[in-house]
């Protein structure tokens, strides 16, 4: 901005960027005010759960409610077979999303953008659509009521090819014309080359299946049936209890344990997923 | 290499072009790829055939058929398509469900990008950082917790969201017992989770348009509304394009909230289109009956979609 | 056009070490991701789950894994007395009755059903018709030994369980729909316990008292919208229902034999039929016209649907007047702090009877089931005195058996007119199951629609629900 200008632009900016942040301010408030709510609760016994005026924060935290979640559901093995089930999706959608991706962006053979086509339209199926027959193919497989009945269908992903091709495209030319003039196969241009580049966009492919499979809750109800395969979200539904005998802070205890791990995913990859998401969007 | 540089659009790597390489070298580097291309493809081509193509075709062959897994199908014709025409439930659900999708989209969106536009302006790094976490941080809860305790926060009688408006005066609103109050309510719960998801892709779509258009058109003597109106939006449109058509598309799948929330009532006003799938299938059994539903779901999501593409020819601005 | 900061091409032509890492990185994390596939296999493929490829008697429950090792003890009995049976209990999670059945109907669909299923009235008919194996050929064949438990269990709680003129299952525990009250909201209005013969104008009565000497955090009546304990216990009250009831023809082969003695032995039947809708009985518009009176009022709440959650936490905070519930209730009040004198219990109030609407659950035999004759032993077992005393060691629900329904069973919890509970069948022996015909899940959602519409509104509105209901049921009625 240039200095002449400045002085009379702040000026007028003031009041307008005191709104702005008043704005931010209530809607951050809005957005985090339920979950104070339900972390503060949870630390509450069951009778004062529905105390009002509400309290915000946890004075006097009691820690019942969450030996009781442990009490009542597995918690331990819910966490596990989420995480098996998010860690290896996350995996399996990080390696073939490049292999794709890679193709679609850099190799050249016939019927690609035909086939390209086809990928993105799959984006475009409800899960629930398929569900029955999936579940009879999985039935078929021998797959019933297995963490791999839900691993294996949502592998292959068209958001996630989408996002790696795009990624690919990004990235400069040089090393393939160099790598070519080296005698190197594609397959080692890609491993050696273009794979190590495009670790930025498999980890927002990851971070995103991470975040989408840890909480889905559709297919997991459907395929799941055995307790010990259930995942977090499907545990937390049922800790409500048979014909409202759940107790309320008790549940919200459960929903407070399920956070962590997604919210340590989150600090960690939030960097990550913002400057991919940032830069995929606005291509 | 042909296709990847055409779109390989990046100013400071603009490729070099290939001198000393020979034309039979390209020839025999073009077989290898044609050769391997099937390799890379198909771990991601070979699932999809597998867990979304077979089973859509599937869903049509089942869509024929009456059929409750323990007996033995029975053809019925086309009969399982008249029925859900005739049948209000699932013509309501329907109707539910895309004006769910008009609120929820719309109120996502305009808050997301008034957020985004918000946050541009001048403040401390460590606020706007704090900013960014706190609208991001629903997207990481499931849906289905977050709706657990929603449901609380919203009860008539004794959630914090009515008692609040008693202290501004407002009396006790029913809101998950009333058909407008639970709509309003599932639409808040999906808003408030998903707002965040947009908000991340406009500050993104905000970050790259060039600062010297601002400055231009603040020169100019735009300001404001005028300047958003004019300069913002038209940079921004190819982001709101991919911003609305992924909410769309995951807001017409909506499930999660009405079923923790509400189970499809009062009435059935917040059934959605997702809800009498999994209703007729899991829960009555009709799994010929489902799937003809859930085909008329995807026939509209392409529908609203291709849609979407052919109005963004005329309305989306690509620098 | 502008270059969007893509962090992996910061620097494209001295990133040599950077990538030498981030091959490192790909490589540890696919290496990581094979080796949690191997190491986990048997997670991945339920194989670690105890019992699962085993060909022990697979008995699924509705619980939590904590309601299932709570079983153990059970099982441990079982197995002392059939050691050539193994039995491994299945605990599948659900929020409700209608959960449970879709899941073991995924399990059919799936192709592992168990072969031995708790199941509640709400699914009585659905399993009848379709599941379960009847009884017959084995209470004719043990007629002996299972005579101890008939001479103990009220016969309307049997009769749920008929369909079509044979039995499916022996139920094990049950609950009526009475009326919870909280002491303190009864003391605070100036009232005793109301009369066991008490009409629902007393009721209303009692509820406008206890609204007029509370604040707004209070309400007098809370319920909850779904087949038990919701609209129906006033439909049966005012003597009408939603479907038509009939009794099924039949059935006489066993009451003769178990029940011959009874003095009501005349009414019982093959079972009961619930066939066509019945939602524009003018008794049916009544009664919702009463409570959509109430909850204008401010008496009751609007019902949600679902289970209610915060019902136990609200009744225990006394924030709430009155509910209706069964024995079931008792446990849960006591363990949210509310001691034998902070509640009590009485019958459901009179309105043109006094017909209370019951739940009862017991388990019924898979027709899949591998080995029906070991099926048999654990269900006659689970149905003998020492196996319900292993099983109801609580009031977190009420034993069939009479003689369980003790001063000990209550010692503990209260409420001081226990006696309510099992009085209630003797007492009104018309009493009857919740009306689940087959398409339950149907008919549940047809009436849990229609219901909050119903109460919510005007006079008028009552109407037009409930010709939307009729609606909704013919269809829900139609197919099987």
């Amino acid at each position: 901005m240039s200095t002449l200008t400045a002085p009379r632009t702040t000026r007028t900016l003031r009041p307008g960027m005191a709104a702005r942040i008043l704005v931010l301010l209530v809607a951050a408030a809005l957005t985090l005010g339920p979950v104070l709510w339900t972390l503060s609760t949870s630390l509450r016994t069951p009778s004062e759960s529905f105390n009002l005026p509400p309290q915000f924060l946890p004075l006097n935290p009691d820690f019942t409610s969450y030996v009781e979640v442990f009490q009542q559901v597995n918690m331990v093995l819910l966490v596990v077979n989420s995480a098996l089930v998010t860690l290896l999706i996350a995996v399996g959608q990080m390696a073939t999303a490049a292999l794709a991706g890679y193709a679609f962006a850099r190799l050249s053979f016939k019927g690609k953008n035909a086939l390209f086509s086809v990928v993105l339209a799959t984006m475009m199926v409800p899960v629930q659509v398929t569900i029955v027959p999936v579940f009879m193919l999985i039935r078929g497989m021998g797959l019933s009521d297995t963490l791999l009945a839900l691993i294996l269908p949502a592998i292959p992903t068209a958001f996630g090819t989408f996002l790696m091709r795009q990624y690919f495209l990004g990235l400069p030319n040089d090393f393939a014309e160099a790598a070519a003039l080296d005698g190197a196969s594609p397959w080692r241009t890609f491993r050696s080359v273009y794979a190590p580049l495009a670790v930025p966009g498999m980890a927002i492919v990851g971070i995103l299946a991470f975040n989408f499979h840890w909480n889905e809750f559709f297919r997991p109800l459907i395929l799941t049936i055995s307790q010990e395969n259930y995942t977090l979200p499907l545990g937390l539904v049922t800790l409500q209890g048979n014909l409202g005998t759940g107790s309320i802070s008790v549940v919200l205890a459960g929903v407070i344990l399920s956070m962590i791990p997604a919210l340590v995913v989150f600090i960690f990859g939030q960097r990550t997923l913002r400057e991919g998401l940032t830069a995929g969007a606005s291509k | 290499m042909s296709t990847p540089t055409l779109k390989n659009t990046t100013g400071t790597t603009t490729p070099a072009p290939p001198t000393r390489s020979s034309a039979a070298a390209r020839r025999q580097r073009s077989l290898a790829e044609r050769l391997i291309a099937p390799l890379f493809l198909a771990p991601t081509v070979v699932g999809m055939a597998i867990f979304t193509i077979v089973p859509i075709l599937g869903s049509i062959l089942l869509a024929f058929f009456r059929w409750d897994i323990i007996s033995a199908p029975e053809f019925v014709g086309f009969s399982n398509f008249a029925d859900i025409v005739n049948d209000p439930t699932v013509r309501v659900s329907f109707l539910n469900t895309i004006v769910f999708v008009v609120v929820a989209v719309t109120l996502q969106l305009g808050i997301a990008m008034a957020l985004a536009v918000a946050i541009q302006g001048r403040m401390p790094n460590w606020l706007r950082v704090f900013f960014r976490s706190a609208f991001f941080f629903p997207l990481i809860l499931s849906a289905a917790s977050v709706s657990i305790f929603m449901g609380y926060l919203f009860n008539e009688q004794f959630g914090v969201v009515n008692w609040m408006l008693s202290l501004i005066g407002i009396p006790a609103v029913p809101w998950l017992t009333t058909s407008g109050g639970a709509a309003a309510v599932v639409v808040l719960v999906y808003v408030w989770q998903n707002f965040g998801f947009s908000f991340l892709l406009f500050i993104g779509g905000l970050a790259s348009i060039p600062r010297e258009l601002h400055e231009a058109s603040a020169l100019d003597g735009a300001t404001g509304w005028r300047q958003f109106v004019n300069v913002t939006l038209p940079l921004l449109s190819p982001t709101v394009l991919v911003a609305s058509v992924m909410a769309i598309v995951s807001a017409l799948q909506i499930f999660d909230q009405p079923y923790v929330l509400t189970r499809g009532g009062p009435g059935d006003s917040t059934r959605t289109a997702v809800m009498v799938i999994f209703e007729s299938a899991f829960q009555q059994l009709e799994f010929g009956r489902a799937s003809a539903i859930g085909l008329v779901l995807m026939m509209l999501i392409m529908a609203i979609t291709a849609l979407q593409f052919r109005l963004s020819r005329r309305f989306v601005f690509y620098q | 056009m502008r270059s969007t900061h893509l962090p992996g091409q910061r620097n494209p032509l001295s990133a040599r070490t950077g990538d030498l890492s981030r091959r490192t990185l790909l490589g540890t994390l696919g290496i990581g991701a094979v080796g949690a596939t191997v190491g986990a296999w048997p997670r991945l493929t339920g194989a670690d789950i105890p019992g699962r490829s085993s060909t022990a008697l697979n008995v699924a429950i509705l619980g939590t894994s904590a309601d299932a090792a709570a079983r153990q003890a059970l099982v441990e009995e079982f197995t002392s007395l059939h050691p050539d049976i193994p039995v491994r209990i299945q605990a599948i999670q659900g929020a409700d009755w209608r959960d449970f059945f879709s899941k073991i109907l995924t399990m059919v669909a799936a192709g592992n059903p168990p072969d031995v299923v708790y199941v509640a009235t709400e699914g009585a008919q659905l399993f009848a018709e379709k599941l379960a194996e009847p009884l017959d050929p084995y209470l004719t064949r043990d007629a002996a030994d299972i005579q101890e438990y008939f001479q103990d269990v009220h016969p309307s709680l049997i009769e749920a369980f008929m369909y079509r003129g044979s039995l499916y299952q022996l139920p094990l525990d049950w609950n009526a729909a009475n009326m919870y009250l909280n002491t303190s909201a009864l003391e605070r209005a100036g009232l005793d316990r109301p009369a066991d013969d008490w009409n629902h104008d007393d009721f209303t009565a009692t509820m406008r008292a206890m609204k007029s000497t509370t604040d707004g955090s209070f309400t007098p009546y809370y319920w909850t919208n779904r087949l038990f304990g919701g609209v129906v216990p006033w439909l049966y009250a005012n003597d009408t229902s939603f479907l038509t009831e009939e009794k099924a023809a039949g059935g006489d082969w066993f009451w003769d034999r178990f029940y011959g003695q009874d003095p009501t032995r005349a009414q019982r039947s093959g079972g009961y039929l619930w066939e066509a809708p019945n939602a524009e009985d003018p008794r049916v518009i009544e009664t919702f016209d009463y409570l959509r009176e109430l909850v204008a009022e401010g008496l009751g709440v609007r019902p949600e649907g679902g289970g209610g959650n915060a019902l136990v936490g609200l009744f225990a905070s006394s924030r709430i007047g009155a509910t209706p519930a069964g024995g079931y209730w008792v446990q849960g009040l006591h363990e949210a702090g509310m001691g034998a004198d902070d509640f009590d219990v009485q019958f459901f109030p009179r309105w043109r009877t006094q017909r209370h609407q019951f739940g009862a659950a017991g388990y019924a035999i898979m027709r899949t089931a591998r080995d029906k004759d070991a099926a048999w032993e654990w269900v006659k077992f689970c149905a003998s005195k020492p196996a319900m005393e292993l099983a109801i060691p609580s009031p977190n629900t009420t034993p069939t058996r009479r003689s369980m329904v003790n001063q000990s069973l209550y010692a503990a919890t209260g409420p001081e007119h226990w006696k309510v509970f099992y009085d209630t069948l003797d007492r009104f022996p018309t009493s009857g199951p919740i009306p689940a015909p087959p398409q339950q899940a149907a008919v549940e959602t047809a009436l849990m629609k229609n219901v909050s519409v119903a109460v919510s509104g005007s006079s008028a509105q009552v109407r037009s629900a409930m010709g939307s209901l009729q609606r909704d049921l013919e269809l829900a009625l139609r197919s099987k």
